[in-house]
């Protein structure tokens, strides 16, 4: 199934799913935690909104990248929380690689171009 | 797949997950609060896009549109119920043909591993044949190895139980015949392959399952009892069981053992002469092998057979392996009755689906105003169009639905109207399951997609779709009537036209002498004396010899040579009386002296084709080495082929080696009733081991139109229900049209238009598509009828009255259907209608 991320927040194309890969390769976090990271770790250039952020969720959930389980939120409310499956990490793995090696090929044009 | 795994499961749990995801949404939301955010977008919205993800909201959207169109099509029952009814007949129809064709054709016999059953027949490239000699049999079934084994069928002329009048239907078979196709003895045994395969042994017989009721009132105590089979002792060794599938939909009542078959019909060389060709051969494919394998090992045994015999074996000669496990083997010839057939339930359901469209399209109008809403709240063309196809698929189903039951219907009834084996079921099985469906989903689409594209375009007005529907309709009807009416006037013929001989008063006896193994001077002398007196006999007027009677049980054709033109002609040896036994006038020239050599008769439409423009008497005709001057012309006479009005025949002088083969053929001054007895009492009295078939050529000749006129009633039939269709449709058309241009007419004819003018105003749309129609169709079914041609009984395909009447009807019944609702614009209310609006 193509993942249709429009571009917004100054948010490149099909970053999404890997950058909430990424946050949750470190421990699992409910729903506005992955976007707070997010936010915060771009120095608050990339946000990300509701709209984007669920179905993007549901679609890893059903890939089967993440998993979702309950649990307690700081402010003692019961809320999921996702965590990364084995699947993911591998998942995380191809994509980060496969990232690195585009924008270095980007860089690489950008400079001698 | 594990993908799949966990789609299915989102969908199983769906409500809980949407609950998850709404709590989580609300968090979110929370959170975002307390950060200040309150520019939120519409939650539901927002859920609705999240669980797109799970890929299962296609099936939600189906649902509701089901829902809205079950609603829809309940709020207008009318119109449903005349949608559901159109499709039920157009889908119905074709349900039942394939069917039929399924239970003929596609259905394994209930019997041991069908599959690996199969029919094998002689052929080559000039000559064919259903039957292989005895001897053949013995040697394919030693010898092959790729047959796991080999089944043989004599089939014989029916015979006569004890003392019963009416002669009962025998066939003698291999004694593995039951056991290869696994079929349990009903009472008794059946035969054993170990024990039943010798000559000597006491005669035994097994009674089908319907005989035994019939005859023998179904008393158990017959097994074993002793009872008379054309005067021979024979002791019953058990019944066939209810149900019983025989190979190739042969269902005799008497079944011997073939190698009893001397003992039954004294004197035959059947089974030990390799020069005759009268046993069905059937054979069992061996594990895993091929049919290509199997057909190489019997060429190369069919090589080895003509060292043996060469005369016996053909040039090139091979065996034809077909699939046999099944009700008939199929034929090309059948085939292509089959394919007609198609194709004729098919323009019913194109008739009916082209009606459909033009009804939804007429409502389309009707339900402007509704999908105008649903556009203007949010709903795109595809969400529309979507649930229109919907609406159609549900009609189209539920139509179908009807249509497999009125298709079990009509089969049912069929079935136990016509004589066919009991395993037969219509049931519906998975193939017609499945046809169904295609059917179904075809039907949808063809009635459908037109008026669903113009809907969701909101383009309701164009009249084009219209137009090709009607055009559609009138040709699909056009091309059916038209073979309707050609059917109609082939059994018309048929049952009114003389085939070229007299039929009413001949009888013909069939000795059957080369099966009793008479020498040609012992069959002269005995035809002789049959001959003679029968001539003795009061009321009869002529006797002579024939080798093909008509409406016999073969038939031969081969093409000939006649100055340059190749003429398929089918030959017959008789004695030279014979033209006038059978009131076949001869028209130029003389009969045959008796036994006369290198001379023939032709017949009329034999002499035209070979020498338009030359006396035909005096001709040549070459043969092969022989060459045969033509010494008369006959009258035409469809003696072996009464269906194909082109039949062409050639007649010989019968041969005293001919003798063994002959029939005779004897003409009454009355009715002919009288004379069976006597011709049989004279046969006994001359050799008692004889059991002539005699029959009457009337019988025969009825039987065979028959099967005509069923066919031309079931076809005039759904002709009929076509047109009706199509006039019903155009009705609502022309209606709708009326209605659609109200205001328009009104206005016409209050500047003074005369009303004549503003009908053809509302009718000109149609006069185009009609006549388009007309043109299409007919030209179609005069491509389609020249297949027809062979089986229409002597009627021309180009027959002029054939298609002016099926035009006529049709066109007075579109003009009645157009002028009938048309009439409406002549009652309008002017001042009223003008005020409206």
């Amino acid at each position: 199934m193509p993942m249709t991320i429009m571009p917004k927040s100054g948010m490149p194309p099909g970053a999404l799913p890997m950058l909430i890969l990424r946050v949750l390769n470190s421990g699992s976090l409910h729903g506005y935690a992955i976007a707070q990271r997010i936010h915060v770790l771009s120095s608050e250039v990339l946000a990300v909104e509701e709209g984007l952020l669920y179905p993007t969720l549901q679609k890893i959930l059903v890939k089967g990248w993440v998993t979702a389980d309950w649990g307690t939120s700081e402010t003692g409310r019961k809320v999921r929380f996702y965590r990364l499956t084995p699947d993911g990490r591998k998942q995380l793995k191809a994509e980060l690689s496969g990232y690195d090696r585009v924008t270095q090929a980007i860089q690489d044009v950008l400079r001698t171009a | 797949m594990s993908e799949l795994f966990r789609r299915i499961w989102y969908l199983i749990h769906r409500r809980r997950l949407d609950a998850e995801l709404e709590s989580d949404m609300e968090f979110h939301r929370e959170m975002a609060a307390r950060a200040g955010r309150r520019n939120f977008g519409n939650t539901l919205h927002l859920r609705e896009q999240a669980r797109e993800a799970w890929g299962w909201t296609w099936l939600d959207r189906l649902g509701q549109d089901l829902r809205f169109a079950t609603r829809i099509l309940a709020r207008a029952p009318g119109f449903t119920l005349m949608a559901v009814l159109v499709l039920a007949i157009g889908i119905g129809v074709n349900v039942s043909a394939f069917s039929l064709f399924n239970m003929v054709a596609l259905k394994r016999l209930p019997v041991r591993d069908p599959d690996s059953i199969v029919r094998l027949e002689r052929r080559s490239p000039e000559n064919q044949t259903d039957e292989v000699s005895y001897q053949s049999l013995l040697f394919y079934g030693r010898n092959a190895k790729t047959l796991s084994a080999v089944m043989g069928v004599l089939g014989v002329p029916p015979m006569e139980i004890d003392d019963d009048v009416q002669p009962t239907s025998a066939s003698f078979v291999t004694p593995n015949y039951f056991s290869e196709l696994g079929t349990p003895a009903a009472y008794g045994r059946l035969f054993d392959p170990t024990r039943d395969d010798w000559a000597n042994d006491a005669a035994i017989v097994v009674l089908s399952y319907g005989l035994w009721q019939r005859r023998f009132g179904g008393e158990s105590s017959i097994v074993g009892q002793t009872i008379h089979i054309d005067k021979k002792a024979v002791t019953v060794i058990g019944i066939t069981p209810y149900a019983f599938a025989s190979l190739g939909g042969q269902r005799p009542d008497i079944w011997l053992p073939i190698a009893q078959q001397p003992y039954f019909v004294e004197g035959s060389h059947v089974l030990t002469d390799s020069a005759v060709s009268s046993v069905r051969m059937w054979g069992r494919m061996g594990p895993g092998v091929t049919a290509k394998s199997a057909a190489q090992e019997l060429l190369a045994l069919t090589n080895e057979l003509r060292r043996q015999h060469p005369k016996e074996i053909w040039d090139k000669e091979y065996i034809q392996i077909d699939p046999g496990g099944h009700l008939q083997v199929m034929q090309p010839d059948m085939y292509r009755i089959a394919a007609m057939v198609a194709v004729l339930t098919l323009l019913i359901l194109a008739v009916a689906c082209a009606n459909l469209g033009g009804l939804l399209l007429a409502r389309a109008v009707t339900r402007e105003h509704e999908i105008g809403i649903r556009v203007a709240i949010g709903a795109g063309r595809g969400r529309i169009f979507r649930q229109l196809c919907t609406e159609s698929l549900l009609l189209s189903m539920i139509g179908a639905t009807a249509g497999l039951a009125m298709g079990y219907v009509v089969l049912r009834i069929a079935l136990d109207r016509m004589d066919t084996p009991r395993w037969l079921s219509p049931m519906p099985d998975w193939r017609v399951m499945l046809f169904t469906f295609v059917v179904t989903l075809a039907a949808a689409l063809f009635f459908g997609l037109a008026p669903a594209l113009q809907i969701a375009r909101q383009r309701q007005h164009k009249t084009i779709a219209r137009q090709i529907l009607v055009a559609a309709q009138v040709a699909a009807s056009c091309v059916l009537l038209i073979v309707a009416g050609l059917l109609v006037r082939a059994t018309h013929h048929a049952l009114h036209s003389d085939p070229g001989f007299g039929y009413q008063q001949v009888l013909s006896i069939d000795p059957q002498l080369g099966r009793h193994g008479y020498t040609p001077a012992a069959a002269k002398a005995y035809l002789d004396q049959l001959q003679s007196r029968l001539r003795s006999t009061p009321g009869v007027r002529s006797v002579s010899l024939v080798s093909l009677p008509p409406m016999g049980h073969s038939q031969s054709s081969f093409s000939t040579d006649a100055s340059g033109h190749s003429i398929e002609v089918y030959p017959n040896s008789v004695s030279p009386e014979f033209f006038q036994t059978m009131g076949i006038p001869l028209l130029v020239g003389r009969t045959f002296f008796a036994g006369e050599k290198n001379v023939v008769i032709v017949s009329q439409s034999f002499a035209r084709q070979a020498w338009p423009a030359h006396d035909p008497v005096g001709q040549r005709i070459v043969n092969g080495d022989s060459s045969d001057i033509v010494i008369g012309v006959a009258g035409n006479a469809r003696i072996n082929a009464v269906n194909d009005d082109d039949a062409t025949e050639e007649y010989w002088a019968a041969q005293p080696e001919d003798m063994p083969g002959m029939t005779i053929m004897a003409s009454t001054g009355g009715a002919p009733d009288f004379l069976p007895p006597i011709a049989k009492s004279i046969s006994e009295n001359l050799d008692s081991r004889l059991f002539p078939e005699i029959r009457q050529l009337k019988t025969l000749y009825h039987e065979r139109v028959s099967v005509v006129e069923q066919i031309a009633a079931i076809v005039s039939l759904i002709g009929m229900v076509a047109v009706l269709l199509a006039g019903v449709g155009i009705i609502g058309l022309v209606a709708f049209t009326v209605s659609q241009r109200t205001k328009e007419i009104a206005i016409r004819i209050a500047l003074g238009a005369k009303r004549a003018q503003v009908l053809a105003a509302v009718l000109r749309q149609f006069a185009w598509p009609v006549a388009f129609g007309l043109v299409v169709g007919t030209g179609t079914a005069a491509a389609a009828s020249r297949l027809l041609r062979k089986i229409l009984f002597g009627v021309s395909n180009f027959d002029p009255a054939g298609y002016a009447a099926a035009i006529g009807v049709l066109v007075a019944i579109i003009a009645l259907a157009a002028l009938l609702p048309a009439r409406r614009a002549f009652r309008l209310d002017l001042a009223k209608t003008l005020h409206f609006e």
